[in-house]
């Protein structure tokens, strides 16, 4: 797990604001306020690596973003392969975390990049949350206030997109969306994108769900502008098509650019 | 308030005040009752927009309480019914207004429950839900999603739940179950019967012929709260999605999209059914439901082939050799052979096998160990010993190879070229083709131009033309020909069957012979094979009888069609009856072609030609006329009439047929019918029919009959009058009945 070295802010103990990501360029220069924008949430089963840098990516495009893990436990590299760090869910900061390994041996885990990482999360939000405690539709106000990175946008507590790094993770997160019964009406997209847990496939993967995602507001943001003010009967062809129906055709375009991160997709409930 | 003028700065204002609410939802109730007029059916798009959004996210809210809510309702309902009635065209703000009457429909069902009297509200309500279930189909995708789960709320609040206590309806969730049986707005039966309808409207979307992966995934996903709280009619959701296969409800092409649909769908389907087995192991359907599972990962193998659906090796190019980034193959890199260059001197056969530098080893006589223990060797060397090994050797040997071909073609072409253009006149091409293609080029061309030229030269191969047939030899073979056809014969007789002479009777006298494989078809070939195609080739019977030919072709096709004839003459009858008529006409054939021969001058040597009809047709005669029995009158008849000459040899023979008295009446009666029938055989049968009477005692009576009619002042007939008279009139039924027969 060593740390990928060409990340800008690796091997950096101070901390310093997330740089901007290198798809900046894609982020849009329209006023926030009236550009239209889904709302993320992502998943992996630690809340650590994949989940926050997707979070990095997409709340660096100024996407509201919040971000989950399906494990019992907050699992993370020991001295060995059976001796892990284990943390609880939803009650340990990342701080809490990165204090606590830093202690313990800084040299082992500075260069096996988990301080790094535990940096970076830090920055982002306050801890590692487990999706299934996420009861959606509770106003997340306090994120915000507290800085989370992505937290605008997302105070209302539901999202639009999940996108979950591992198929576990999607079958975890489309069952637990079945036990919650649905109670909001609010329909929801769940992707996963499979990434393999080290660094660097998290920085690709990341990339690619920001790429995803992109094109994802893409078709919300034309749907609200084609239908906005003449209604949608008066639409033609694929610009009558809404937001949601183009959704498999993008997940398919997208697949075909990334062939090494197989997709999976539905719709679900909140 | 409402007469803002900039829609930003409302919009500003309305996101302050929902700050407020999500910090605190002690003010929505306020804040709700204050923006509805500012979001109501007049108002500008974005404000509706903002508007139905923050109803759907109020009522929908978990922080927000059920009373609240309930409370707020009616005026919602009230603002939702006339937005709808614009008719709203936006899709966002119909997916909030579809969104928030989803989680009203439940608050307002357990408001009028306990409120009968509010009939406005339930009215409102309806209206709603008529307006939704009305316009469903018409609306686009984004808005259909949420008419099912308004569908879903609906029907799970109008289904009786499981395990309520009736006595305790404040606890209990919205359900049938809470309606009192005399309720004043709500009746029982009728609102079952709509969520009935409205559960086959729902499950619908599982036997539309061509799936929307969207519409499927959304309502599989909202089927676990109706599967879990409703038992009456869990069972028919979970027979819905066992029944649905989603690889069989899209239509080709498989583009990407409809491959991600599927997938999807299966996924979905995969998900719901593993959540409801792992909440209750001994659910009823659950074999089935493993079976599903099964089943629809056995689809998705079937799919694997889709590229996209595992993780590619990486995409830059592979080098084995290269350590540093290697794919993990079950495999050591291949070894590389050492291949010494080839023993200097001529090149033998063991200098260019030898691919070894172990002076001990390229000498060893392999030949010196018996043959079974070399296999015994060699057998296992060769399985054991790698592919890229054996490939390398191959390769090194085959490389020898082409530098020795080489090297002895421009030998050659240097030998050539210094004897001089002479030797092209004693150039012969078959025997050395190489040598031709090199004069031919006359160039001293680069080495591999040369090596290219060497395939080419080749030539085409031409098998040596066979010595000639003797005479023997080819008659031989002909019969061997013949035999094989006859092979046919009883090939097609065996595997025939009725089907044969269906169709002989459908074809008739459109059929062309041979045009079928049948019996019939291959006996033609024969018979034609024995009378015309040697016609004419045969010696002049008149020739030299010292020098008696061999048995000729047809001859012996004759003999065996004879003999096959004989084997079943009453089945074969048919061939034998071919047969002779093609001899006939063959016969007549040859004598008018002999007569046409005929030199005019040369009045003394008379043309000849073999008469085989005469021959064949007493032979076989001959053949079966012994085995005639008294009852095949049908075949004796058949056969004399349709061949096509009656001679004296043949009623001769017919007339034998009386010395057995039990076959007097099948001589008389097959003579009676030439006479009656065969007109030009007349004279020729009464006379046979005469001769008869005269010899055989037990022919009189049968045969005086005929007489008398046919031939009534026959001179036989009167010296033998007096003795027979008694037994003539006993006779006169006989004729009718032959007649009859035939």
């Amino acid at each position: 797990m060593a740390y990928d070295p060409r990340r800008t802010n690796s091997g950096t103990s101070t901390p310093q604001p997330p740089p901007p990501p290198p798809a900046s360029g894609m982020a849009p220069a329209l006023d926030p306020a009236d550009s239209y924008k889904l709302k993320f949430c992502t998943v992996c089963a630690s809340n650590n690596n994949r989940s926050m840098e997707a979070h990095l990516q997409l709340s660096g495009t100024a996407f509201p973003v919040i971000s989950f893990g399906t494990g019992s436990l907050v699992r993370l590299p020991g001295p060995s392969i059976t001796q892990p760090n284990v943390y609880h869910f939803n009650s340990t900061s990342y701080n809490q975390m990165y204090e606590e390994l830093h202690g313990k041996d800084e040299r082992l885990y500075r260069s096996n990049g988990i301080l790094n990482m535990l940096d970076r999360n830090r920055q982002l939000k306050w801890g590692p949350e487990r999706f299934q405690d996420w009861v959606p539709g509770i106003p997340r106000v306090d994120h915000l206030a507290k800085g989370d990175k992505g937290a605008a946008g997302t105070e209302g507590g539901v999202v639009d997109v999940i996108i979950t790094c591992e198929e576990r993770c999607w079958d975890a997160v489309v069952d637990d969306l079945m036990n919650k019964g649905s109670t909001l009406n609010y329909p929801v997209h769940v992707f996963n994108v499979d990434i393999k847990d080290n660094h660097e496939e998290a920085l690709t993967g990341g990339k690619a769900i920001l790429d995803l995602a992109n094109r994802l507001n893409g078709a919300a943001v034309d749907e609200h502008r084609i239908h906005g003010t003449e209604g949608w009967e008066n639409g033609t062809g694929a610009a009558r098509q809404s937001f949601d129906e183009n959704v498999p055709g993008i997940l398919a375009d997208w697949q075909e650019k990334y062939p090494n991160l197989p997709a999976l997709w539905t719709v679900a409930w909140l | 308030m409402a007469q803002a003028p900039d829609v930003g700065d409302q919009i500003a204002q309305l996101n302050a005040a929902r700050s407020l609410v999500l910090g605190d939802a002690a003010f929505y109730p306020q804040i709700v009752n204050g923006i509805l007029p500012i979001v109501g059916a007049s108002t500008r798009l974005e404000l509706r927009r903002w508007g139905a959004n923050f109803l759907a996210e109020t009522f929908a809210s978990p922080v927000l309480g059920v009373e609240q809510k309930e409370q707020l309702a009616p005026n919602v309902l009230q603002t939702i019914r006339e937005i709808l009635r614009l008719p709203e065209t936006d899709i966002t703000v119909l997916q909030s207004l579809v969104q928030a009457s989803a989680s009203l429909y439940p608050l307002v069902f357990r408001h009028i429950v306990n409120h009968p009297q509010d009939s406005t509200t339930w009215e409102n309500m309806c209206e709603i839900k008529q307006e939704i279930l009305k316009k469903m189909d018409d609306y686009p995708c984004s808005v259909k999603l949420c008419c099912a789960k308004f569908l879903q709320r609906v029907v799970q609040v109008q289904t009786h739940s499981s395990g309520g206590d009736p006595r305790r309806p404040e606890l209990n969730e919205t359900s049938l179950a809470v309606v009192p049986r005399n309720h004043s707005l709500l009746s029982i039966p009728n609102l079952e019967a709509e969520s009935s309808g409205l559960l086959d409207r729902l499950l619908g979307v599982f036997q539309e012929e061509t799936s929307d992966a969207l519409l499927v995934n959304a309502t599989i996903n909202l089927l676990p709260p109706l599967i879990r709280t409703r038992p009456t009619i869990a069972h028919k959701i979970v027979n819905a999605i066992l029944d649905f296969i989603p690889a069989h409800h899209v239509r080709p092409p498989f583009t990407p999209t409809v491959r991600v649909s599927v997938k999807s769908m299966e996924r979905t389907a995969r998900a719901l059914l593993w959540n409801i087995l792992k909440k209750n192991q001994n659910h009823p359907l659950a074999p089935r439901m493993q079976a599903y599972i099964e089943r629809l990962s056995q689809s998705r193998l079937e799919a694997a082939e889709d590229p996209t659906r595992k993780r590619g090796l990486p995409n830059e190019p592979t080098d084995g050799l290269d350590g540093a980034k290697r794919a993990r193959l079950n495999a050591m890199p291949p070894p590389m052979m050492k291949i010494p260059p080839m023993a200097p001197g001529p090149a033998t056969y063991d200098s260019l096998f030898t691919l070894t530098e172990d002076a001990g080893l390229s000498s060893f006589d392999v030949k010196q160990l018996p043959f079974d223990i070399v296999l015994k060797i060699v057998v296992p060397l060769l399985s054991q010993v790698h592919d890229s090994t054996m490939a390398q050797a191959v390769e090194a040997v085959r490389t020898r190879y082409q530098t020795i071909t080489r090297e002895q073609t421009l030998q050659r072409q240097q030998q050539q070229q210094s004897a001089g253009q002479d030797d092209d006149d004693d150039y012969e091409p078959e025997y050395q083709p190489m040598d031709a293609a090199s004069i031919a080029s006359e160039e001293n061309t680069a080495v591999a131009e040369d090596l290219a030229d060497l395939q080419p030269s080749l030539g085409p191969f031409v098998l040596p033309k066979p010595p000639p047939l003797s005479e023997e030899e080819a008659g031989e073979l002909g019969r061997a020909a013949a035999a094989r056809v006859f092979g046919m014969l009883t090939a097609a007789e065996a595997s025939a069957g009725p089907a044969r002479g269906q169709a002989q009777q459908k074809l008739g006298f459109a059929r062309l012979a041979g045009s079928a494989s049948d019996r019939d078809a291959w006996s033609i070939l024969l018979i034609r094979l024995a009378t015309r195609a040697p016609a004419g080739l045969e010696p002049p019977p008149n020739a030299d009888s010292t020098v008696r030919r061999q048995p000729t072709i047809a001859d012996s096709i004759r003999e065996t069609l004879y003999r096959y004839v004989l084997e079943d003459f009453r089945g074969r009858l048919n061939i034998a009856i071919m047969w002779l008529n093609e001899e006939w006409y063959n016969d007549r054939i040859q004598m008018k072609s002999a007569a046409a021969r005929r030199n005019p001058s040369d009045e003394e040597s008379e043309p000849t030609v073999v008469i085989h009809y005469d021959t064949w047709v007493n032979r076989l005669l001959d053949g079966f006329l012994a085995y005639l029995d008294g009852r095949d009158i049908k075949v004796l008849v058949r056969f004399l009439s349709e061949i096509p000459e009656i001679t004296i040899p043949i009623t001769q023979r017919v007339a034998s047929l009386a010395k057995d008295p039990e076959r007097v009446n099948l001589c008389v009666q097959s003579l009676m019918y030439l006479i009656m029938y065969r007109i030009p055989a007349r004279e020729m049968c009464l006379n046979t029919i005469e001769d008869v009477y005269q010899t055989y005692e037990e022919s009189r009576p049968a045969a005086a009959k005929v007489l008398k009619k046919w031939r009534p002042d026959s001179t036989v007939l009167e010296k033998t009058e007096e003795p027979e008279a008694s037994a003539a009139p006993a006779q006169p039924e006989a004729q009718p009945a032959v007649a009859a027969e035939q």
